[in-house]
């Protein structure tokens, strides 16, 4: 038995020093006011009864609104483009390749990139209006369509993802089965609601937890982007902490944040798990 | 044998070697906050600093803009590594120096490698920088180094296209912007005007429309009604008149997006830092012009840039070194090819007066207009919160007016309330 703790030692060492302590952390820090060059007065639970302004609801429904459309968008795009290209052809092959070539590269180097190609007076999107005569639109700098914005180049990023996933789970799904259903006169569209869809439950599952966790963690496009702007339209979660902690100096209302958000995200994703774990199906 | 010249060998390595040792220089950090240009112009002094003396060697690194870097002294001083020199926003010092980061620098400036304080050029000082509020002065803790104001940029082949002059009050810059904006259908090709909605240049209205920040004894917020007016003058020139553009992005990122319209002519006058006037002579291709800030109860401008200040947690040799460092920089040789070199006033009198600059601004009249405007410069209350006021009140809620998220009224009538909440700690 000392042996089993002997070899899983170093690990649980590990996972205990790089997420345990900084989570026992900031509860501690959570409950002190500390501007990092001063020493922390206690403050216990006001930072979190501060918490609960108006701002800070407008963050979580930023955050909600950019998670619902970045999940649903990539998710659909993704298995659309699964089923498109789940062949064996050299094309397909090198769709798969780009799509999924945006997803490896940085997100400061895609949201730098994006700046500039929707710049209303410099950028090539506005130019490309321009010759089928439509308005420019100011993507970033219109507070109604700002994170909007955000959420579609976060799917222009990411789409290659739920696409790789989803053409895993495709090719897991046996052919005979849609034989089988053809043979019984179901037509395309049939096929696909009686036979890929359940059969790609797990997957679907799968890809919402993950993705949901994902785009909560939201923080590098906002930095470069538009820095939460206009205004606070674009605010979400992580950068809303990042800017209470490393522009405003209120550490302990950021922890406060930071154990609400953790909080958060296990009852998301523990309600996920519950509410589709009975609509799992796997093949006999 | 052997052992004689093993013996006259470590007697011998040891005898060159003590000098050497005592002769390693003294090393100090020195962080800074300049990209671009006025980075190469910081470097190239360290480097002319660590050439001209053996002493001290200063090493310079950039910390990315002053909010970022402020972050990352905080940082640092929370676990005693701040850099021994740096350089800060005077809006950030009264909070700083109440929480013992700096270094009290009037023994330095007295001491045997001492600075003439009384050369340094009025409204460059922390003391000219700051209004006590009837309190006794704070000691010396902090020397200008690349100090500004903000000014007119225009150009001229524009102006002159309508017959224009640079305007001087608020309602003449109106005039102009709507003369100089250019239409096609229903698209904006070339605004009249443009600044960053950003504290600095809300600072500058607020006082030319007559009004101050605070109370003179700094306990109350006193800017509501001629801050809205202030704020209200810009929303007027972007949603009714339609002659300003409002740059997109927070802090320093609209600031490069006004320079960038202004070089490549999609507007014709914007309000920007004098720091930057190297940069647009060398990048515009047209013929362009400066002059103060239009002004309408009276002309008022912030001055602004950074100061320099030594860490109090720093090692005493560590500190010595960046006194040295600050003291050179400070020195009128300095102060004028640093000024020559980007825009920045110089700060001392005698440099202003040396017939080097003299002649520098007969042949550039542009770099003599923030100087000139020292005159109408105004002070900053010497109070802790001015930092949050600046960071946390103001600056992120201007835009929402210039949006039409909320009215000008709405926002300064919620930021008095929030700047009292602040105040009332102190």
């Amino acid at each position: 038995m000392w042996v089993g703790w002997g070899l899983v030692g170093p690990s649980l060492l590990l996972f205990a020093l790089v997420y345990l302590y900084p989570i026992v952390y900031s509860v501690w820090v959570s409950v002190y006011d500390w501007d990092l060059a001063t020493p922390a007065r206690w403050a216990g639970l006001r930072n979190y009864r501060e918490l609960w302004s108006p701002e800070f609801r407008e963050v979580i429904g930023n955050t909600v609104g950019y998670s619902v459309g970045v999940v649903v968008l990539s998710q659909a795009l993704g298995l659309v483009l699964a089923l498109a290209l789940n062949d064996r052809t050299r094309l397909s092959a090198l769709f798969q390749a780009s799509v999924f070539s945006s997803y490896v590269v940085s997100w400061v180097a895609v949201s730098l990139l994006w700046v500039w190609l929707l710049d209303p007076q410099y950028g090539l999107v506005a130019y490309l209006l321009s010759l089928v005569r439509l308005p420019a639109v100011n993507w970033l700098g219109d507070h109604r369509i700002a994170l909007v914005t955000l959420v579609l180049v976060t799917v222009w990023k990411t789409v290659g993802y739920p696409l790789v996933i989803y053409l895993a789970g495709l090719q897991a799904i046996p052919g005979d089965l849609y034989e089988a259903a053809a043979l019984d006169g179901a037509g395309d569209w049939q096929r696909f609601r009686h036979v890929t869809w359940p059969l790609l439950t797990p997957t679907t599952l799968f890809l919402l937890i993950t993705l949901t966790i994902a785009s909560f963690q939201g923080f590098d496009i906002v930095r470069i982007m538009t820095q939460g702007g206009p205004v606070t339209a674009t605010m979400i979660y992580v950068y809303y902490i990042y800017e209470q902690a490393f522009q405003y100096f209120k550490l302990g209302k950021a922890s406060a944040a930071v154990v609400v958000f953790f909080a958060l995200i296990i009852a998301l994703t523990l309600a996920q798990w519950l509410l589709f774990r009975r609509r799992l199906e796997y093949t006999a | 044998m052997r052992r004689m010249v093993a013996l006259v060998l470590t007697v011998g390595l040891v005898w060159l070697g003590a000098p050497a040792a005592a002769q390693a220089p003294i090393t100090a950090e020195f962080w800074y906050s300049f990209g671009g240009k006025n980075r190469e112009v910081t470097e190239a002094h360290i480097k002319k600093f660590n050439e001209s003396q053996s002493k001290y060697r200063i090493e310079g690194t950039f910390q990315g803009d002053y909010f970022q870097a402020l972050a990352k002294i905080r940082a640092a001083a929370a676990t005693k590594t701040a850099p021994a020199v740096f350089h800060v926003i005077g809006e950030a010092m009264p909070q700083l120096w109440q929480q013992g980061l700096f270094e009290n620098l009037e023994p330095y400036a007295k001491g045997p490698n001492g600075t003439n304080v009384d050369d340094f050029l009025p409204g460059q000082t922390q003391h000219t920088y700051f209004d006590y509020l009837g309190k006794p002065p704070a000691p010396l803790f902090a020397l200008p180094f690349f100090r500004s104001t903000p000014i007119l940029y225009y150009n001229a082949e524009m102006l002159q296209a309508k017959g224009l002059k640079p305007p001087a009050t608020w309602d003449e810059l109106k005039d102009a912007a709507a003369k100089l904006t250019v239409r096609e259908g229903n698209e904006i090709k070339v605004y009249g005007f443009e600044v960053p909605v950003d504290w600095w240049f809300w600072f500058a209205l607020l006082h030319e429309a007559g009004g101050s920040l605070l109370t003179p004894d700094g306990k109350k917020a006193a800017f509501r009604e001629k801050g809205t007016e202030a704020l209200q003058f810009w929303v007027d020139l972007v949603n009714r008149d339609r002659t300003m553009k409002r740059p997109p992005g927070k802090d320093y990122s609209a600031w490069e997006v006004a320079n960038t319209d202004f070089i490549n002519q999609r507007v014709a006058m914007i309000y920007t830092s004098t720091a930057f006037l190297n940069y647009m002579t060398e990048n515009a291709k047209f013929k362009f012009g400066t002059a103060f800030l239009p002004g309408k109860a009276k002309q008022a401008v912030p001055t602004g840039g950074t100061f320099f200040v030594v860490a109090r947690d720093a090692p005493a040799p560590q500190k010595e070194a960046g006194w040295a460092f600050i003291k050179w920089m400070t020195e009128p040789a300095q102060t004028i090819s640093l000024s020559k070199a980007t825009g920045y006033m110089p700060i001392r009198t005698s440099a202003v007066n040396s017939p080097e600059m003299q002649d520098f601004y007969k042949q550039n009249p542009n770099y003599k207009t923030a100087i000139d405007q020292l005159r109408t410069a105004q002070r900053f209350p010497f109070s802790p919160g001015l930092i949050e006021i600046q960071r946390e009140v103001i600056q992120p809620n201007l835009e929402a007016a210039v949006l039409g998220i909320k009215t000008s009224a709405e926002i300064m009538q919620a930021a008095e309330a929030k700047t009292n909440d602040i105040l009332s700690k102190y």
